[in-house]
């Protein structure tokens, strides 16, 4: 017989529909719509319709953040469809790595999703703090400098001395997010926090972040992603649509004082509690101790005293005496309101050849101190075209443009007034009189003269005159985009090409007014230029094939050239400036000292495969591989491979249990590669500013080799994810262990050896835990809905090996290579955690802290003790969102437990009498700076050296540094380092939000409006945590001195803010 | 590709090959900076001698050495700043095939002679340092050596340079040399003289020894104030003396340091003619500032203009010290002479060096207290007392006299507001990093000196 039924066509015929929200009626655009098991698929307009050509099979409708939904055509041309939000995480889809979206269901790793609406949630100018507390395994600390840099680590610290911060991805296109705050800023001796360039992303332009967290998730990134990925995804426009949405906020800030010193108001300024003498027209009265920048001085009595506003020649006070009491205006007087405003427009829309986003947002912020500002400027256009039905391009740009004036100083630095406020100050000054006295002449009338007659400042100027005169300024240009074209060769392969270019320019003048106090009483001005590009071409070529009907492939062959070029020179002068207030190098007094130069370039070559093999949507496999070269290592050793392997296993769909909605297991090893930092394996020398006419090198401190090899990461994860009751329950579960080896790190030896530190391939660090997300929706009806979402996360590290062996092994690595000030060290010590803090130890006797004959603490031989840990035993985060019809609540409560911190805040602030413990009444009730011998002095809780408790008072007068505390215990022999060592736990209220949306039904009288959303928020509002007088998330810098240690910190800030949204 | 990037590994803005001149210039400008700094960072040998005081912070005038990260400073500074790059530098000589023998031969006696120097200071303040295995990245853990050892080396390698020296032929010249300008007779002398200098050190501890180098080294030491071994500093920063940064504007607005009470009451009872080159006066007067407690600044007499100039020299070894080095050593019966002669000499030349007059000095000499022979106790404390009076802005040379010859009496601050046993230092403990970085072989030579303390006498500390 003939066969006839092969020439029977299928009938082509058009399915056409709308997509709407579950919850809110709303259209959905943007949404894919595919033909299951091909590439036949189209997105949804602006008001969520879509049509497609398709006769028969199922139509599957996903969208970042939704529940994605199947449907059967069966014969229908008309498919509409509801889709819900995305409370069971595992039919999610996800953009992973190199931007392709896939099915969580199919990814053998952990990967967490955070929605656009959560980042703009209460409109934090930088998205990177957002995510803090909303993802398992992210560790994000954020300084509370304005634009300040926020430290982002995922699953622990893996490298010693390199880099451990996550990459930033968007949309496919890795971000530099470095930070251009110099070394001395990370080790806390001074600079402004000019930020990291992630927060130039713009917020309003984000779909989605997606955080991979393992090694596997990111082996296609190559050695970069070893620290793992913060992914993003920006908005796009859908075809055959028109959308206009404007957004304006404000917010304000008030610094929230339970994170700020609390002072001690009973003694003013003075070493001991002497008065000097002055002889003005009040006569020979007592004057204060000028000189001494402490609060050790005499007791506020109201007597006539002459204070610094009688050395003032423009103050009503000058040469005139005033009573001696505590300022009405403590330093927390200096602080001001915050204020920043936000307002952004996004276009998008589409024809059905081309789609297009065009986004602009302005922020402006004023930060807490005075003279402080940055500008915003975001710039974003994306647009594709498809030229054939097979062709397609895409074009993106995204420039941004920073204006920061008036970076906060940081660190142990006359420019950061925290130095003052909270280390050296006088309790008798007042803020607002220190202002009134800066800006009669704008002169620097300082609390700190020389001298009763010697009006020059000393050692601290007025901290008005610091934020006027000796500010900063910064811009940073930032542009990054691309250029893709990408080829449907046929129904199951496609091939992209892409060329993406990211570069940042950095301008950055600091400088010192003639007049200042300390090192620059002449002037200075410092100069910082940096530029940074890199470049990547990518070629990528897909493939997405059923090979039967239960078995579905889908593979990825790529190749990757990276080329990144950094070049920076910064200059500054010597010996003053010749003109005050021109800040220009040919103003310097002295000879210009050399500028230091940089020019590094760095490329790494790729090549990498990715194969995943599925089974019935219930089990897969993947596979993956990549090669990588790269020019920071030696040639003959420059070529490292990575493999992966992962596999999942859905198996509720096997089990099919009524409660059990979706449940899956996975596991995954991996490998990643690292290279080496540029430039770091031949010798060269430095080269110092010549002495006159002799040309001066010298050796580097740090010894180079040319014999570095690749740095390895081995990884293992194992998962389980679940969810029950449709969704109404699930978690998700991860333990993992990472082992970093053959590490390239520059161990620091001792300077005997001739240098500071050697570059060395050694060294193994572990990290392993646990991370746990979970979600529960305990009420939902048709107006009501109550959404909580948990996420714990415990981290262990353990530093394994560090370099040598037997006897020549290196028992320990000095993290900080310029020293800190207080002289602890944070380390890298053998079979301890990464960063454990060093310094002198209690004397501990019998478990009890052991105080001498004076009843002061005793320290421990060994001035080198490990005496606090920084990482935290865990981090918590719980999400809370309430909604009633069309208002909805969030809050968001971070937690982290545990983290040491050294305070030389405290260190010095105690031992200069600040502080209410150095102060008041002791034990007997009598004023503990009067002798002991008068019933003063402070008794410490210990015992003595033959173990009985402790009944000696310790003296508290501070003369000649007679005091129990800081720097200035006993005699100058300084107090234990481990006393001021402080928990650094925290529980926050991140996030509060209150929005509302106006409902459909009214919004569809109001066309062309499309909807409107009022929100008012506010940010970081409450805190419990144990450290007094900090906040204990603040650090210096970003990087891996970010832990243990705080100095001169600022406050947290207490932000408020109002927004409304509208879209046309 | 890649592998056709290799000059991606090149740094384009340092240099692979430099002069071995430059490394050698680099680090006596470095060691002259951290031999003269008053920075309590690094250098408090002042106040360990108390030729100065300070204003506020007392830590330093107590002999802390672990608020500050002090001993690591000055061991660093000495090993990686100075050190290192002489290392370096002689590499780069005995490399070059090009340099005459004769040249090549002053240039390493030169390298050498600062070597020696260097060393010699860091055994003297430290006691057993690593020597042997030092000054190799490739040894991370380097074994300390025994400091008398070390010394006998120094004194072998001192020998041997000052053998090298040919006085037909150039060496490290011109400004590359910013000691001597490239004289090599002088440089001959400043190696005989640094030679009698650290023979000296022995005299306690093995006489004989110390006789022979003296007798050797005694004929052929610099012969006045104009063959000191000095350097120049210029106006601007970092080219300044390092005393600027300390203690005048625009280099720094801090006031911490005023004149010692010791020093100020001696050379007041002497009239000492150097007075007003050395400190400022507060109505008419000199006026010390306690030692180990604070001080009003405005009440206490401050260092000098002519100490606190950027461009004021310094000195790594003068005409006065070798003067009196002799005086002593006819003294011990090293060698033959005139003692007093040596004395008056000595201070004379320290007098005229300061600026002085002739006629000052000669009237300074003729009182009683200071007069060879009429000057109170043994030669140790005449010679002790005019020689720290000679050497004041010398802390670290001070220090060591005074450790060596046990005069003038320095009492640590005391009384109930101050820790109890208070002792002045006679030795820099170990840097604290080195039980991070090299813990293990610090221990060994904490154990071996008799503990990793202050108050542990050095090896030819016996008295």
């Amino acid at each position: 017989c003939v066969a006839v039924g092969s020439a029977t066509y299928a009938q082509e015929r058009t399915v056409s529909g709308r997509v709407t929200a579950a919850d809110e009626g709303s259209a959905i655009p943007g949404v894919n719509v595919v033909l299951k098991g091909t590439s036949n698929g189209t997105v949804t307009d602006a008001q969520g319709r879509y049509s497609l050509v398709a006769s028969e099979g199922t139509l599957v409708f996903s969208f970042i953040g939704l529940k994605s939904t199947e449907v059967e055509i069966g014969g229908r041309s008309i498919i509409d469809v509801q889709m819900e939000s995305d409370a069971t995480q595992l039919s999610e889809v996800v953009v992973t790595a190199l931007g392709i979206q896939r099915n969580k269901n199919e990814l053998p790793y952990a990967a967490q999703q955070v929605t656009s609406d959560q980042i703009v949630q209460t409109r934090g100018a930088n998205f990177v703090t957002s995510l803090s507390g909303r993802v398992a395994g992210l560790d994000i600390k954020t300084n509370n400098t304005m634009g300040g840099s926020t430290n982002v680590v995922i699953r622990g610290y893996k490298s010693i001395m390199g880099n451990n911060q996550a990459l930033f991805v968007v949309d496919g296109i890795p971000v530099v997010n470095n930070s251009t705050n110099t070394a001395s800023q990370n080790a806390g001796r001074g600079g402004p926090d000019y930020g990291n360039a992630a927060a130039d992303i713009n917020p309003d332009n984000i779909a989605s972040v997606n955080v991979l967290k393992g090694a596997a998730a990111t082996a296609l990134y190559g050695s970069r992603a070893a620290n793992g990925v913060i992914m993003i995804t920006t908005k796009k426009g859908a075809k055959k649509s028109f959308d206009i949405t404007i957004n304006s906020g404000i917010t304000f800030g008030t610094i929230n004082k339970d994170t700020y010193a609390r002072y001690q108001k009973e003694y003013g300024g003075g070493a001991d509690q002497v008065f000097a003498t002055g002889t003005f027209d009040d006569g020979t009265l007592p004057a204060v101790n000028f000189r001494a920048d402490a609060s050790y001085g005499p007791r506020f009595d109201g007597s006539m005293v002459y204070h610094w506003d009688a050395l003032d020649p423009f103050s009503p006070n000058y040469r005139k005496a005033r009573p001696w009491v505590a300022a009405k205006n403590d330093p927390t007087a200096f602080f001001e309101t915050s204020v920043s405003s936000n307002q952004s427009i996004s276009v998008s829309g589409g024809t059905d050849r081309n789609t297009f986003q065009f986004a602009y947002t302005r922020s402006d912020e004023k930060g807490i101190l005075p003279n402080s500002e940055l500008d915003k400027n975001l710039f974003n256009f994306t647009s594709t075209f498809s030229l054939t039905e097979k062709l397609s391009v895409t074009a993106s740009a995204n420039f941004s443009n920073i204006e920061g004036l008036g970076r906060y100083g940081t660190g142990y630095n006359s420019r950061n007034p925290n130095e003052a406020f909270r280390q050296w100050w006088q309790m008798n000054v007042d803020l607002k009189e220190m202002k009134a006295a800066y800006f009669r002449n704008r002169k620097n009338v300082t609390w700190n003269w020389s001298g009763v007659n010697d009006a020059s400042p000393l050692y601290s100027d007025n901290p008005y005159w610091i934020r006027y005169e000796n500010y900063a300024n910064d811009t940073r240009n930032h542009l990054f985009g691309y250029a893709s074209a990408n080829y449907k060769v046929t129904d199951w392969m496609d091939i992209t090409g892409r060329v993406a270019y990211d570069g940042t320019t950095d301008f950055q003048e600091e400088r010192y007014a003639v007049g200042s106090a300390g090192s620059n009483s002449g002037g200075s001005y410092t100069r910082f230029n940096r530029d940074f590009n890199e470049t990547n071409f990518d070629l990528l070529l897909n493939f997405n094939k059923k090979i039967s009907d239960q078995v579905s492939f889908r593979g990825l062959l790529g190749s990757n050239m990276r080329r990144s070029i950094l070049t920076s020179i910064r200059a500054t002068t010597s010996n003053g400036l010749v003109v005050p207030k021109l800040y220009n190098l040919a103003n310097s007094a002295g000879t210009l000292p050399a500028p230091t130069e940089e020019y590094t370039r760095i490329g790494v070559d790729g090549v990498f495969a990715n194969a995943t093999f599925g089974y019935k949507d219930i089990a897969f496999l993947e596979l993956a591989g990549r090669r990588e070269k790269s020019t920071t290592l030696p040639l003959d050793n420059n070529t490292f491979y990575y493999p992966s392997v992962g596999g999942t296993f859905a198996y509720a769909t096997v089990l099919k249990q009524p409660w059990l909605s979706a449940g899956k297991v996975r596991v995954n090893y991996a490998e990643v590669g690292n290279d080496a930092p540029a430039l770091s394996l031949y010798d060269v020398y430095d080269k110092p500013t010549a002495f006159g006419s002799t040309t001066f090198f010298t050796l580097p401190n740090t010894k180079n080799n040319a014999n570095l090899k690749p740095e390895r990461t081995r990884s293992y994860e194992a998962g389980i994810e679940a969810d029950f009751f449709d969704g109404r329950v699930g978690f998700d579960f991860t333990a993992y262990q990472t082992n970093t080896y053959d590490q390239i790190i520059p161990v620091s030896i001792t300077t005997a050896s001739g240098f500071n530190s050697a570059w060395v391939n050694s060294g193994e660090m572990r990290n392993k835990g646990i991370e746990v997300s979970a979600f529960v929706t305990p009420v939902e009806t048709n107006d009501f809905s109550w959404t909580m979402r948990v996420n714990f996360t415990r981290n262990r590290n353990k530093v394994i090996d560090l370099y040598g062996e037997g006897a020549n092994a290196v028992p320990n690595v000095q993290l900080n290579t310029l020293s800190l000030q207080g002289s602890v060290t944070l380390n890298a010590a053998k079979g301890y955690p990464y960063g454990v803090i060093r310094g002198t130890n209690f004397l501990y006797t019998n478990g009890q802290r052991t105080v001498d004959n004076k009843g002061n603490y005793m320290k421990a031989t060994n001035s080198a003790e490990i005496i606090g840990n920084p990482n935290p035993d865990w981090l918590g985060g719980i999400h809370n969102t309430l909604s009633y019809k069309g208002v909805s609540m969030n809050f968001l409560i971070d937690i982290r437990h545990g983290g040491d911190i050294f305070s030389l805040d405290q260190w010095y602030g105690e031992g200069s009498g600040m502080y209410a413990n150095t102060a008041g009444l002791n034990a007997r009730g009598v004023q503990s700076r009067l002798p002991v011998a008068e019933g003063g002095g402070v008794l410490l809780q210990g015992v003595k050296a033959d173990g009985s408790p402790n009944d000696i008072y310790a003296e508290n007068q501070n003369t000649n540094s007679l005091t129990p505390f800081g720097y200035s215990a006993n005699g100058g022999a300084a107090a234990p380092h481990a006393w001021y060592v402080y928990d650094g736990s925290y529980i926050k209220l991140r996030e509060v939000a209150l929005s509302y949306s106006v409902p459909q039904t009214i919004m569809d009288r109001l066309r062309p409006l499309k909807s409107i959303n009022l929100s008012v928020f506010g940010r970081n509002l409450w805190m419990k945590k144990n450290m007094a007088y900090s906040d204990p998330e603040e650090a210096l810098s970003s990087g891996n001195l970010n832990g243990g240690y705080q100095s001169g910190a600022y406050p947290s800030v207490k932000t408020y803010g109002f927004n409304v949204k509208f879209s046309f | 590709c890649v592998d056709s990037l290799d000059d991606y590994n090149i740094d384009q803005k340092r240099a692979a090959a430099v002069p071995a001149t430059t490394l050698f210039s680099n680090a006596v400008k470095n060691l002259s900076d951290v031999i003269t700094t008053p920075n309590v960072n690094t250098n408090n040998f002042r106040l360990y001698v108390q030729q100065w005081s300070v204003v506020e912070y007392i830590t330093e005038a107590r002999y802390s050495m672990t608020a500050r990260n002090i001993p690591e400073n000055f061991w660093g500074g000495l090993y990686r700043d100075v050190l290192a790059d002489l290392k370096e530098s002689k590499r780069i000589v005995n490399a070059d095939a090009l340099l005459l023998p004769e040249v090549k031969s002053n240039q390493l006696a030169q390298i050498e002679v600062m070597e020696v120097y260097t060393w010699s200071v860091l055994v003297n303040t430290f006691g057993n340092v690593p020597y042997k295995q030092a000054l190799d990245p490739k040894i991370p853990l380097p074994a300390y050596d025994d400091a008398s050892e070390i010394y006998s080396d120094l004194l072998t390698r001192l020998d041997a340079a000052i053998a090298g020296f040919s006085t037909t032929a150039t060496g490290i010249t011109g400004s590359a040399d910013i000691l001597y300008a490239g004289n090599i007779e002088k440089w001959k002398k400043f190696s005989n003289s640094l030679k009698l200098k650290l023979a000296m050190v022995l005299a306690d501890k093995d006489p004989g020894k110390a006789k022979t180098l003296v007798q050797q080294a005694a004929p052929n030491v610099i012969t006045s104030n104009a063959e000191n071994a000095r350097h120049t500093y210029l106006t601007s920063s970092p080219n300044n003396n390092p005393l600027s940064n300390n203690l005048v504007t625009p280099f720094t607005t801090r006031k911490d340091f005023v004149a010692g009470k010791t020093i100020i009451d001696v050379m007041n009872t002497l009239n000492d003619p150097r007075r007003p080159f050395f400190f400022t006066t507060v109505g008419g007067a000199y006026v010390g500032g306690r030692i180990g407690f604070t001080n009003d600044y405005a009440l206490t007499s401050h260092i000098s203009d002519k100490i606190s100039a950027p461009t004021f020299e310094a000195l790594l070894l003068d005409y006065s010290e070798v003067q009196f080095l002799l005086a002593e050593a006819v003294e011990r019966g090293f060698i033959t002479g005139n003692a007093e002669t040596y004395y008056n000499e000595a201070i004379t030349a320290s007098i005229l060096y300061w600026g002085g007059t002739a006629a000052e000095a000669t009237t300074y000499l003729a009182q009683s207290a200071v007069a060879y022979t009429t000057a109170a106790g043994d030669y140790k404390q005449k010679i002790g007392t005019q020689k720290w009076l000679a050497l004041n802005n010398r802390g670290y040379d001070s220090w060591l006299e005074w450790r060596r010859l046990d005069y003038p009496v320095l009492l640590p601050p005391s009384g109930p507001d101050v820790p109890d046993n208070l002792k002045v230092p006679v030795r820099m403990i170990y840097p604290i990093v080195e039980q991070n970085v090299n813990g293990a072989q610090r221990e060994l030579a904490a154990a071996a000196i008799g503990g990793d303390a202050s108050t542990t006498k050095l090896f030819w500390d016996v008295n």
